[in-house]
């Protein structure tokens, strides 16, 4: 056999496959949710984008007492669905609260989304363009040390800063193993029940996903079947890499840019967390 | 080999590496002569025929015999500095012969082949740190062990040794391209313990040992909660301040209806028996207590027969409204049967005193002149 005339053939096979520490950013566009919960398409499959035109004669229609009616309700729907942390979908939205006002759907999200930015200090983000699903982000800046309300921490913010951080400087993408024995070193077997945590692996591997904390994927062709762990959506909205980055540098006693790869990362777009816009423009 | 060589010396070495289960392609432009060491069960030819490839392409360069590629390959590579195109090295002599010696020397050489896959398995990370030539060691013993490999079976064990080697050597790889320091989980889960609050134990005999020494403090998670606040952008939770109301009945209240339900209908049945026992106990304790204050009057008036008893002060219990009612009721007993008597002294406030004889209670309705009751009794009421 000879491969020497396949040659460049095989090394351009070999470079597709050859895996990049991807930058999240244009990952986060092409992302599948692939392991994610199967969701109901019907109703929204049936829902198409009101046209403008449409939308101003539905507004015609109604008194603006009855669209501030329904925009409060939504941002009431957001606001109570938020405290799961759980994504919203827009076919959930427009089957409980939007109902008979959905063709002026587009208007009553506008509308909301200023409602969160003035009253609330919140954005309103579209985390998955495809599946249309929306979370809650803080709109307003982080405080440097810890915030001046002594509101209660959760401890599980503590353990995904901890996955998060080990995700982001091993450049994106790592194996589950890596992260389960990060954490054994930490205290937290995901085998056994943990006293704080409970039942680690499932907190990791099921409530940090659907909340669109993580990405678990299956990697393709290994047997036993082993996955990868990722930024999720929500994380690419939320957490800001220059701050997990200068926590790194105050960790080990150095400055941040001696990370050059991952600083270059974290400073390389406008705002270090790399927030997709809010959804006006957007349904 | 060279090309593990060249990790552990820290030079970068332009590579390309592609892994997956059933084949692995190396190629390295370090030596500018890519060798293709296609592994899979398939591509393994009996000895005869691999022999006699290799005696075909030992003046060659690129093309060689699929089953000795790893071996020749890299004692090629070995050879990189001093032979330039040493082909097909000596696989030839002594290969068919001692067939009974074969036999436990081919289970002895795929039992270390296995041992070496699972020390590369189990010791992952250990072979990942940069700063240990380990897996180098493992792929040394990996050539001494190929050299007396004949047959297909220990050669796809030592295939099997080589994904695994390079699926190690791609993630070595990986932490050499990273320009700056590189970053390591370990010593990352380290700082995060102390940052927690770990209280280590006095003794650190060897930093190796790794076991569990210290503890974290209760609130470990929550101060790394706290510094996470800070990374995060996180929206607060909304929550009514004063909670939310429950629609539904709570629980407790009716498990204590089912509880009172149960005693009571055991109450019926036997009531019958039971309900005489009780008004007569009931009598009992009315008359025991009526004797008892005759007693106290009694005693009174033996201690001082002149001076007259106050009935407010006889009958008022300070401490309790309901005993100051009971002892009016039982007194009441007493002037009823005759055994005391209720009079108005000097100023005009009521006073009780002994009965020496037993009087009918006329004498009472006759002294205070009544005529009419002042508590209607409950009949007349509803006119």
């Amino acid at each position: 056999m000879t491969f020497g005339d396949s040659l460049p053939f095989m090394r351009c096979v070999a470079m597709t496959q050859r895996k990049r520490p991807s930058s999240t950013q244009s990952s986060s566009q092409r992302r599948h949710t692939g392991n994610l919960v199967a969701q109901d398409e019907d109703d929204d499959a049936t829902f198409t984008q009101p046209s403008t035109s449409q939308v101003q004669r539905g507004l015609e229609k109604l008194t603006p007492a009855q669209v501030d009616q329904k925009t409060a309700e939504v941002v009431q729907y957001f606001l109570v669905k938020d405290q799961k942390k759980m994504p919203v979908r827009r076919a959930d939205l427009v089957k409980h609260v939007v109902k008979d006002y959905r063709n002026i759907y587009p208007e009553i999200l506008k509308r909301a989304a200023r409602t969160f930015d003035q009253v609330f200090g919140l954005k309103l983000v579209e985390i998955d363009p495809k599946n249309k699903m929306y979370i809650l982000v803080n709109n307003l800046e982080t405080p440097d040390k810890a915030s001046p309300v002594r509101s209660p921490s959760n401890p599980k913010m503590g353990l995904l800063l901890a996955i998060l951080s080990v995700i982001f400087m091993k450049g994106g993408v790592v194996r589950e193993n890596l992260i389960w024995n990060t954490l054994r070193k930490l205290r937290v077997d995901p085998g056994e029940k943990h006293e704080e945590f409970g039942d680690v692996r499932k907190m990791v591997t099921d409530e940090f996903v659907r909340q669109r904390y993580l990405e678990y994927v299956r990697i393709p062709h290994t047997e036993p079947i082993e996955h990868e762990f990722r930024w999720g959506q929500r994380a690419d909205a939320e957490v800001s890499k220059a701050k997990i980055l200068e926590f790194m540098g105050e960790l080990h006693e150095q400055d941040p840019k001696t990370w050059t790869q991952q600083y270059r990362q974290a400073h390389s777009l406008p705002n270090s967390s790399q927030a997709s816009t809010s959804s006006s423009s957007q349904r | 080999m060279c090309l593990w060589l060249n990790f552990e010396k820290n030079c970068v070495a332009t590579l390309g590496i592609c892994t997956n289960k059933t084949s692995s392609i190396l190629t390295t432009e370090a030596v500018n002569r890519p060798f293709l060491y296609p592994v899979s069960k398939t591509c393994f030819r009996s000895r005869t025929s691999a022999r006699v490839k290799m005696k075909r392409s030992k003046g060659g360069g690129d093309e060689e015999a699929p089953r000795h590629n790893g071996s020749a390959g890299r004692r090629k590579a070995d050879q990189q500095q001093s032979d330039g195109d040493e082909g097909g090295s000596d696989i030839g002599p002594a290969d068919l012969q001692d067939d009974d010696n074969d036999q436990g020397l081919r289970r002895e050489i795929r039992s270390k082949y296995r041992d070496l896959i699972s020390s590369v398995q189990q010791n992952r990370e250990d072979m990942l740190s940069p700063s240990n030539n380990k897996l180098t060691e493992v792929l040394e013993e990996a050539n001494k062990l190929f050299k007396d490999v004949r047959q297909a079976r220990e050669a796809a064990l030592d295939a099997q040794l080589l994904v695994v080697a390079t699926d190690l050597g791609k993630e070595k790889a990986s932490q050499l391209f990273s320009e700056g320091t590189a970053f390591d989980p370990t010593a990352f889960a380290e700082h995060l313990l102390s940052f927690m609050g770990l209280n280590r134990l006095e003794d650190d005999e060897d930093e190796q040992q790794n076991t569990a020494n210290g503890y974290l403090p209760q609130d470990a998670w929550h101060r790394l909660a706290r510094r996470a606040e800070c990374c995060f952008r996180t929206a607060p939770s909304f929550h009514y301040m004063m909670g939310s109301f429950y629609a539904e009945p709570p629980p407790p209240k009716q498990r204590i209806e089912r509880q009172r339900k149960a005693p009571s209908k055991e109450a019926k049945r036997i009531m019958p028996t039971q309900l005489k026992k009780m008004e007569e106990s009931q009598q009992e304790a009315t008359e025991k207590e009526v004797e008892r204050i005759l007693g106290y009057l009694k005693s009174y008036y033996q201690d001082d027969p002149t001076s007259p008893i106050s009935y407010y002060e006889f009958v008022i219990d300070p401490s309790s409204f309901s005993r100051t009612v009971e002892n009016i009721f039982h007194t009441s007993f007493l002037i009823r049967d005759g055994l005391a008597r209720m009079y108005l002294d000097e100023e005009k406030l009521p006073c009780i005193g002994e009965m020496i004889l037993l009087c009918p209670s006329q004498e009472l309705i006759d002294a205070f002149d009544i005529k009419d009751s002042i508590i209607r009794p409950p009949n007349t009421q509803n006119d």
